[in-house]
């Protein structure tokens, strides 16, 4: 095992990163789903805090958008959803492939994708229009150093968030131990559940356009191309079962109709 | 159209945009006719060596399938690790 995906990246571990710590929900703003967590430890506790605190100090941020309800989301991205019947087709798994080598060749596919669509909302999407990597103002993204697993996670404006994110996946495809290039040469044991956390992180780059550049995204004519992404990835995730409904966050009344209506159209 | 200003419009039209948006239309394109051709194909070579197999012994078969399995696994693998950008520096 490479020391990369050692240091990067520590399979016992997982479900420190599925937790609520990596991101943050304001109770105040949706006060029917917030539930409070008995267990909640005391750091989350603090964090809250926090983050309401910083709420109410970011409300005052001129240039932070605030496409907040689920309706305005979906409605933006129906106006251009084309037919998915021939994506849900193509995500299926080959007769006789290896998953493995099929969910590579998907997260080297979605990592380009994204970095397409990002790249062009770059002018856009800058530390001062989005100081905080959020989707909506109910959630918010938090980095955590993968060097320094002790370091609590950080918020970050939303370009610094990609691009650590990016990095991070990058030192993933260039390590032969992780991503083999050699013929014959197997995937690491951990390699299912790696994929489900780049893929749970790679989705919050989508979450973060849908919900703060998309008036940009539409203007630039790119709307059917992060369409078409998107659902091309939520039929990937639901093949494959690598995200669950509550990674989807704010985006998961649109995600949802996006596959029933795929549903409908086979 | 509210939320977008003028200032919007004069980046949208730099030229740093307008190539950072072609390179990504033609991007997509590129990779969803490469897509959809792959999987066509792919489908029409599965069926192709059912065919064939179903003519063949029965210890025959497996062995011919696996080696089929096989060179489709290598051939995504290298699909997959295509040089990329990085690769000519």
């Amino acid at each position: 095992m490479s020391s990369f995906l050692q240091s990067h990246f520590n399979s016992s571990a997982i479900p420190t990163i599925r937790s609520t710590r990596t991101f943050r929900r304001n109770p105040d703003l949706s006060p029917t789903k917030f539930q409070q967590d008995q267990q909640q430890d005391q750091q989350q506790q603090q964090q809250q805090a926090y983050y309401q605190q910083e709420l109410h100090s970011a409300s005052s941020i001129p240039g932070q958008r605030q496409v907040s309800s689920h309706k305005e989301i979906r409605q933006y991205a129906e106006q251009t959803l084309g037919s998915g019947s021939a994506l849900a087709q193509a995500v299926k798994l080959p007769k006789g492939e290896d998953v493995n080598e099929w969910l590579a060749v998907h997260v080297v596919n979605f990592y380009n994708q994204l970095n397409m669509l990002y790249g062009t909302v770059t002018e856009f999407c800058s530390p001062s229009t989005c100081p905080r990597m959020i989707a909506t103002q109910e959630y918010e993204y938090l980095w955590q150093d993968p060097m320094n697993r002790r370091k609590p996670p950080v918020s970050m404006s939303a370009p610094g968030y990609v691009e650590a994110l990016m990095t991070w996946i990058q030192g993933f495809l260039d390590d032969d131990s992780v991503f083999p290039t050699k013929m014959g040469v197997p995937f690491p044991r951990q390699f299912p559940a790696l994929v489900r956390t780049i893929m749970k992180r790679l989705f919050r780059v989508y979450a973060h356009m849908y919900c703060h550049h998309f008036d940009e995204i539409n203007e630039l004519g790119l709307q059917t191309h992060l369409n078409t992404s998107l659902k091309h990835f939520v039929l990937f995730c639901r093949e494959f079962q690598l995200l669950s409904p509550k990674d989807y966050g704010p985006m998961d009344e649109l995600v949802s109709r996006m596959l029933d209506d795929d549903g409908k159209s086979k | 159209p509210g939320r977008i200003g003028r200032e919007f419009y004069k980046k949208a039209n730099s030229p740093k945009t307008k190539r950072l948006v072609t390179v990504c239309q033609m991007y997509f394109l590129d990779y969803y006719c490469d897509l959809f051709d792959y999987v066509i194909s792919r489908r029409d070579r599965i069926k192709q060596v059912e065919e064939i197999l179903d003519g063949l012994p029965f210890q025959e078969r497996s062995l011919q399938w696996n080696n089929y399995v096989g060179r489709e696994r290598a051939f995504l693998r290298k699909k997959r690790t295509k040089p990329r950008n990085k690769d000519f520096h």
